[in-house]
């Protein structure tokens, strides 16, 4: 284990690291200068060279660059140019917000992904799996912002049960009831298109486990399908469904932006689409890369898990 | 001489490009549907400029937010312009990311593939700038490239090849690198085929049957980033209607007009179903 972390964790780094120079360098050859939106169009260029000082614009980039990296490593994420305020504060709060809707919309996605799959491949019935591929078709075929259109549509104003969205008022913990109410439609969204592919890769995987010889023994031996799937099917299928999830948390970001978008859900990814509409690049660029190194942590993190659930994978091997 | 000959035999075995198995499949099943689906959107995209009772901009005196019905068939928007002629020309936007935007990317990515499998310096270097690309999820990609180069079509079109070449890349050189060891592609070689000819002649034929079933899939794809990115304001630039645009103005008017987005909303579910039923019948037609 520690030579295959010793092999993974440079690599995963120098992605991080590169991911890092392209981000900076991204902002920098942008059109719009951040100057000139935050001096106003009647500043004098003495106010304005005053500001780019401020913001350290006329250093050289490479310095701008070291200096960036090496107050990020201490902790300070820097200052947003526009919507104000400690970068660190904002993605914290962001980040909260964030994490509470994509934990429940994986929570969802996993539960449906298990009931779902297991039920289908237990009834074994031809209806069954056929009904299930159509959902499955239509769950991914339907993209997160048309689906959320039409949630908010029927249960938000046809049937006004739920909130339409935002956050709950009172913070998460304070009134677990109405934290649910309001999280019940961004989340569900979000996890329809993990849900189903989960789905569609565990029936697959479990279908795949059904024609091995040691179900063949144990259904001699008069163990019913139930217990075969449930005791030793699902075991077996369980590592390679962890490196899908793995990539699935990728999609769940990218799904976050929109969600939140939708359902004026306060997070990471409504920040960011601020950041890019009032060209607020540092609050921007932070949370690109913050992007990157949450997918490549979770493909590395999914990659050890599935090692540890499944032993013959040799983990310090070619594999 | 001799040897030409047997290699020739050899040669003859070489399996043929598969698209006269892949037709047939869309023909029925739920192929056919698929098919119907995107012809008929595209119908709708192309012949915009016949179908549309108002020009997609013009703003009609007194018709503010109506309802679907009358002279306006999905009413109209905030600023009074008729929603069903916006409707069908942000179609059109839609027919240039797909049409335009993933052939490229596959053109652009399965060139990538090609050299990468050839020469070994190459392909380390183009496989670690896949990785980078993957591993941004397309979103953030999208978002990224847009505070690059600022909003608009352009944006929406280079992001989606952008996102498209790893794919098709990967795809083109991992069938490449199982050619490369096939019997009658080592025949060739012997009687002096050239990297290049191998590349044109042996291996390009034989990725061209998972590269089409991509292309309907990384066409539904498109139309998804599309929609996501006019969704989230960085794509298409207003005026211009785009489906995904419509949709985000559907989502603000939609205490006032709850039907607002609706016209667009089946429009871009029936493109990404219809191209995901295609990529689903050719690819079963393929495992056959």
């Amino acid at each position: 284990m520690t030579r295959y972390l010793l092999r993974r964790v440079p690599s995963a780094l120098l992605v991080v690291a590169v991911a890092s120079v392209l981000v900076f360098a991204v902002i920098r050859v942008v059109p719009g200068d951040p100057v000139a939106t935050l001096a106003g169009p009647d500043a004098s260029p003495e106010a304005r060279a005053a500001i780019r000082h401020d913001l350290g614009l006329d250093r050289p980039v490479t310095t701008q660059y070291v200096a960036w990296v090496g107050r990020l490593l201490h902790g300070d994420l820097g200052t947003s140019y526009l919507i104000g305020g400690d970068i660190g504060t904002l993605v914290r709060h962001g980040l909260t917000n964030t994490i509470v809707l994509t934990a429940a919309a994986l929570l969802i996605a996993v539960l449906l992904g298990l009931v779902l799959s297991l039920v289908t491949v237990i009834a074994d019935k031809r209806w069954l799996d056929g009904l299930l591929a159509a959902g499955n078709t239509l769950a991914v075929a339907l993209p997160t912002f048309v689906t959320g259109l039409l949630l908010v549509l029927v249960f938000a104003i046809l049937l006004p049960v739920l909130p339409a969205g935002g956050v709950p008022p009172d913070g998460f913990v304070a009134r677990p009831d109405i934290a649910v109410q309001y999280l019940l439609l961004p989340a569900l969204c979000l996890s329809l298109p993990t849900a189903a592919a989960l789905t569609r890769f565990l029936t697959d995987a479990l279908q795949t486990q059904l024609r091995e010889p040691y179900v063949l023994t144990a259904t001699a031996l008069g163990i019913s399908r139930r217990r075969i799937v449930l005791t030793q099917a699902l075991r077996n299928a369980l590592p390679s469904t962890v490196t899908m999830l793995g990539i699935q948390v990728g999609v769940l970001l990218g799904g976050a932006v929109l969600v939140e978008a939708i359902f004026a859900w306060p997070g990471l990814g409504r920040l960011i689409e601020q950041g890019i509409s009032s060209r607020d690049y540092p609050v921007v660029q932070v949370l690109l890369l913050l992007s990157v190194a949450v997918f490549v942590v979770t493909q590395l993190l999914s990659d050890v898990v599935h090692a540890w659930l499944d032993p013959r994978v040799r983990l310090g091997g070619e594999s | 001489m001799t040897e030409t000959l047997v290699v020739r035999e050899r040669g003859a075995t070489a399996p043929s490009t598969g698209r006269h198995r892949l037709l047939p499949a869309l023909l029925h099943g739920r192929g056919l549907l698929g098919l119907v689906l995107v012809a008929t959107v595209v119908l709708l995209g192309v012949l915009a400029p016949l179908l549309a009772p108002y020009p997609p901009n013009q703003q009609i005196a007194g018709a503010n937010l109506l309802g679907p019905g009358g002279a306006h068939l999905l009413g109209t928007d905030e600023v009074n312009r008729d929603l069903l002629s916006r409707t069908l020309y942000g179609i059109r936007v839609d027919l240039v990311v797909v049409f335009v935007a993933v052939p490229l990317g596959a053109v652009l990515g399965g060139l990538v593939g090609l050299v990468a499998s050839a020469w070994s310096w190459a392909d380390v270097l183009t496989q670690r700038a896949f990785d980078l690309v993957l591993a941004f999820p397309a979103l953030i990609l999208a978002i990224a490239l847009t505070a690059c180069l600022g909003a608009g079509l352009t944006t929406v079109a280079v992001v989606i090849m952008v996102a498209e070449v790893p794919v098709f890349g990967r795809m083109v050189r991992s069938s490449a690198l199982v050619v490369r060891e096939m019997p009658y592609v080592e025949s060739s070689r012997v009687v002096g085929a050239s990297t290049w000819w191998v590349l044109r002649r042996h291996v390009l034929p034989n990725s061209l049957e998972p590269v089409i079933v991509q292309l309907a899939l990384s066409m539904s794809v498109a139309v998804f980033l599309e929609g996501a990115m006019s969704f989230l304001g960085i794509g298409v630039r207003p005026p211009s209607p785009s489906l995904g645009s419509l949709i985000k103005d559907g989502v603000r008017n939609i205490y006032e007009s709850p039907t607002f987005a609706l016209g667009p909303l089946v429009l871009v579910a029936a493109l990404v179903l219809g191209f995901l039923l295609v990529a689903q019948a050719l690819s079963k037609a393929r495992a056959q």
